[in-house]
């Protein structure tokens, strides 16, 4: 886990506004719980997810979601924006992913359905979200996904191979109204890695200013996707945090993990309500 | 730390802006820049020597454009290095701004 320097204002001898201080922990802890719920337990199969704010509170969002007909909607974004008001957006993007999921047939049905739900609050308060949604089927072992105006995820297949997704184009929620979003599908070999991030991994910056970039990600990426998910999730965080050596970072960090195991895959348990 | 100047001909102004464009230049593009655009009818921003520019930046460049653009006014932007050229592509911001906004 980073060390973070936080970079909220103080109060003239030093000390941060209790109330605020207080309130501030709060939505914090609020944050983290919904960010952090119970991961969806596979059989052959593992997912996993973890996000890191750059500040006290942050605006990425990544979320679950098993669909009764097996499959599990995976989503992962960012708020444009820092701090406490890309918090506030983040929640109102969890709501509506939570809303659609339940209602729409694939990923680009998702993003169409969070975009008209929310763009015209996004207009209204001038920020915008980027969202890349994808659902994973166990049994086809295939990966459909949509983007809105977010980074493609990376498949990594054994130590020589990263895969380049076909791409699919998609407009930021809040860009335009009744925008609609198409989807791509890849079918995924036993032991691929996908993974999911935010800009704030590639961002990252040590304290000469120099980003870490994709090159170093996807140098991890190869180096460890044979091991276990919590083990290429610790190999990550901790190449990040060797480059950045604890410099306050600008951008939240966020990334979500899927890797395909040996044999049949099932999703045995939820951390969504069932359908 | 994001600067800017600003040369302006009669209704016609231009704006170099310089450094990176990030959460730090909130206030710079908001209430220094802003405020100054919108008795113009044609605005120039070049990003030639904006090396960078995260989410938030890009939030502040659309909010930007799409404020003049409401007042009527015509804006455009010239001299994105090609990084920043591909995160415009990303987020689709000629199809958001406008195609005749992003000019070489």
């Amino acid at each position: 886990m980073f060390r973070r320097d936080f970079l909220y204002d103080f109060m003239p001898d030093g000390t941060m506004d209790k109330t605020l201080e207080r309130e501030i922990k709060l939505a914090r802890n609020i944050q983290m719980k919904l960010l952090n719920g119970k991961k969806p337990e596979l059989e052959k199969s593992e997912v996993s997810g973890i996000s890191i704010p750059a500040r006290l509170i942050g605006g990425d969002y990544y979320d679950f979601y098993p669909l009764s007909n097996g499959k599990l909607r995976i989503i992962i974004g960012d708020v444009m924006g820092k701090g406490i008001p890309a918090a506030m957006l983040m929640i109102l993007t969890r709501g509506a992913f939570r809303s659609a999921a339940e209602s729409t047939h694939g990923p680009g049905d998702t993003l169409t359905a969070m975009n008209k739900a929310i763009y015209q609050d996004l207009r209204v308060l001038g920020s915008f979200v980027t969202l890349l949604c994808a659902d994973w089927d166990p049994e086809k072992k295939t990966l459909t996904y949509a983007s809105a105006g977010h980074y493609l995820p990376i498949i990594a297949r054994g130590s020589q191979n990263l895969l380049e997704l076909p791409k699919v184009k998609g407009v930021m929620l809040g860009g335009l109204p009744n925008t609609e979003y198409m989807e791509s599908t890849v079918t995924l070999n036993d032991e691929d890695l996908v993974f999911f991030y935010t800009d704030g991994i590639i961002e990252a910056q040590n304290a000469g200013g120099e980003m870490y970039r994709i090159d170093r990600l996807n140098e991890v990426l190869l180096r460890n996707n044979t091991l276990d998910i919590n083990e290429i999730e610790n190999a990550i965080n901790d190449s990040i945090s060797k480059f950045t050596n604890n410099a306050p970072q600008k951008d939240d960090i966020t990334m979500v993990l899927l890797k395909v195991n040996k044999g049949s895959t099932n999703i045995t348990s939820y951390n969504s309500p069932m359908l | 730390m994001l600067t800017l100047s600003i040369t302006d001909d009669k209704n016609n102004v231009k704006v170099n802006l310089n450094g990176d464009l990030d959460i730090e230049g909130t206030e710079i593009v908001n209430e220094e820049l802003l405020p100054k655009l919108i008795n113009f009818s044609k605005v120039n921003v070049s990003l030639k020597e904006v090396p960078f520019v995260d989410s938030t930046g890009m939030g502040l460049l659309i909010n930007l454009v799409k404020t003049l653009q409401e007042k009527g006014i015509v804006i455009t932007i010239s001299d994105v290095n090609k990084d920043v050229l591909e995160i415009f592509d990303l987020l689709q911001l000629p199809e958001i701004l406008g195609t005749d906004v992003i000019v070489s």
